[in-house]
């Protein structure tokens, strides 16, 4: 027990030094020493310090900071919504994306975009809604037809119908493409994530979507856990088998729709941090669940740095640079894990 | 408590099982034996609620497929044969999840003493006390039912239906966890409902026995009443009363070579 408050206690403090390393690196350095600062001036009022330059407190503030703390929950939200379907689906590569999460959200963005679609009083936040709209009815259509075919849900039958609906959306989006080339730069860089611009009242929004629905998701571990066991075993010890596997699929893909709606398709985050929480914490979801978050959180915001700090002062797309590190990391923990599985250590 | 009448169930439209009856009443136990594909495993899952049936299935009086998950398993437990892990969960952790519909009073399914103490006193019942933290895939075929036996335990279920409960221990175990349940019923007035292929495992367990061919019950009764060359030759289409007597008399003369 002492050992894992110590390893819980370690990832706080990792997730913590790489929230503070997000804040102060980018191509305008802000000095650790300004922040506290910069914070009590914005927070309360106070003086601000007349030796901190105004445009770098302002820099902190407005961009480095909404970035940084953004960057963080859509990766735990990400991670959490990857662990659960894992859990959910008995599949080690299973995710909100294997649904059609991206693929639906992406339809919808590349609607808006090709037939120049305006919604007076959603502004800005036009596509994030639409994307997150169409990203959920995609999975609901999914889940709606493994339903009509499979009256048990059966994963097997939810995963193939995910991943047909997702390739189905992903030729009409072709064609789409194909036919207002004009806007296939616009529709691209949305595709490939990114957390710049991002200030206040869309963190905010992001906020008020993630954690109450991590929370949520989080009464639900002793669910997951025996679900893993599989659907029968499930059913036997008296889940509502059912019910639970379209709330907990409907809310871990909502978590994945909010952070596609904001920041685009960002991959590997929710295959990797499952996989690697599980082999330092352990199985049990009550652990599992809250330090994905973590886990994923401080995974996201150091992709983050690297995407703003490797050829500042232009950026990196996000999703390439997860996919970068994590594509190695995971093949190297997910082999190592079999490995001493096959030894039987 | 559980009474099975006119009962057809099975997969995609097909019926598995045809023409179920019985009643199975508290402190009694049934052993359900016969050839592969005879739907032995088929009335298990009916019998445990988890696929459609047509007819009427029981429990304490209710009528099955109107009560809750909840509900069945407060009455009902299946140990089923799981042979792959998905995750490593240790021993303990694993058994706990068995108090469940306990676990599941509280938000975040946080365990009480009770849950504790029932717990530990299953793990020492189960001999699996000393090595409670060790993780699920590194345990023998034979650790790991018994683990799914503490975890079925812990239910507190007043019937226990047991899947092909011991193909993966050695015959001491398998004769050890019969004994187990077969003493768990007696003491505490509760039932086991037991799928067997070996006939003398069956009946190690009760001398209830349900002979199964094609989906219906071709004979229910004592094995005083049931077990003859005939009967068992319907059944299994070989003389098995004569292969057991052929390895009674080789055992014999071990003995007997022995001395």
């Amino acid at each position: 027990m002492k050992k894992l408050m110590r390893k819980i206690v370690f990832s706080i403090i990792l997730a913590l030094a790489v929230l503070v390393l997000s804040a102060v690196l980018g191509s305008a350095k802000i000095p650790l020493a300004n922040i506290p600062g910069i914070i009590s001036h914005k927070l309360f009022s106070s003086v601000l310090d007349p030796e901190i330059d105004k445009l770098i407190a302002d820099i902190f503030w407005k961009i480095r900071l909404p970035r940084t703390l953004a960057s963080f929950m859509v990766g735990g939200a990400l991670a959490v919504s990857g662990t659960v379907m894992q859990s959910v689906l008995r599949n080690p590569l299973a995710s909100s994306y294997t649904l059609g999460v991206s693929s639906g959200a992406s339809l919808g963005v590349a609607l808006v975009i090709a037939l120049g679609i305006s919604l007076s009083g959603l502004g800005s936040l036009l596509l994030p809604f639409v994307a997150l709209v169409f990203g959920l009815a995609t999975v609901l259509a999914a889940l709606g037809i493994s339903s009509r075919f499979d009256a048990g849900l059966e994963n097997q039958t939810v995963i193939l119908t995910g991943m047909v609906i997702s390739l189905f959306i992903n030729s009409i989006l072709t064609i789409i493409m194909a036919l207002f080339r004009q806007h296939l730069q616009r529709l691209v860089f949305w595709q490939l994530g990114s957390f710049s611009g991002l200030n206040w009242d869309q963190l905010m929004i992001i906020t008020i979507s993630v954690v109450p629905t991590v929370i949520f998701l989080m009464t639900y571990s002793l669910e997951m856990d025996l679900m893993s066991f599989g659907e029968e075993h499930a059913l036997s010890v008296g889940i509502d088998l059912k019910k639970t596997k379209l709330i907990l699929i409907f809310l871990s893909t909502f978590l994945t729709g909010a952070s596609v709606a904001f920041v685009g398709v960002i991959g590997f985050v929710d295959l990797i941090a499952p996989h690697i929480v599980r082999k330092i914490f352990g199985s049990s979801h009550k652990i599992v669940l809250p330090l994905s978050f973590i886990f994923g959180g401080t995974f996201m915001a150091l992709a983050d740095i690297i995407s703003r700090v490797i050829v500042a002062p232009s950026e990196l797309p996000i999703g390439s640079v997860t996919a970068l590190i994590g594509a190695p990391f995971f093949t190297w923990v997910y082999f190592s894990r079999r490995r001493s599985q096959d030894a039987g250590v | 408590m559980l009474e099975f009448k006119d009962v057809y169930a099975g997969y995609n439209g097909r019926d598995i099982i045809k023409d179920i009856n019985f009643t199975i009443k508290r402190g009694e136990s049934l052993a359900i034996i016969g050839p592969n594909s005879c739907g032995k495993t088929t009335l298990l899952r009916a019998a445990a609620g988890i696929i459609q049936h047509r007819g009427q299935i029981s429990l304490s009086g209710s009528a099955i497929d109107t009560m809750k998950r909840r509900d069945i398993a407060e009455h009902i437990a299946m140990m089923s044969q799981i042979n792959h892990v998905h995750f490593p969960y240790s021993i303990y952790e694993t058994v706990m999840m068995g108090r469940y519909r306990f676990l599941r009073k509280n938000l975040f399914g946080r365990p009480g003493p009770q849950d504790i103490k029932i717990v530990e006193e299953t793990l020492e019942k189960t001999s699996l006390m000393d090595i409670k933290d060790k993780s699920l895939n590194i345990l023998s075929g034979g650790q790991l039912q018994r683990v799914y036996l503490a975890h079925t335990l812990v239910q507190e279920p007043e019937l226990i239906l047991l899947d092909e409960p011991t193909n993966h221990m050695d015959v001491k175990y398998q004769i050890d966890v019969v004994n187990f349940l077969k003493d768990w019923a007696l003491k505490e007035g509760k039932a086991v409902v037991g799928v067997f292929h070996d006939i003398n495992l069956a009946m190690e367990l009760t001398d209830n026995l349900m002979f199964m061919k094609e989906g219906r019950i071709h004979g229910m009764g004592s094995a005083q009443e049931l077990i003859t060359s005939t009967f068992l030759e319907e059944i299994y289409e070989m003389d098995i009363v004569s292969y057991m007597v052929r390895s009674l008399e080789r055992w014999k003369k071990f003995e007997e070579d022995y001395e």
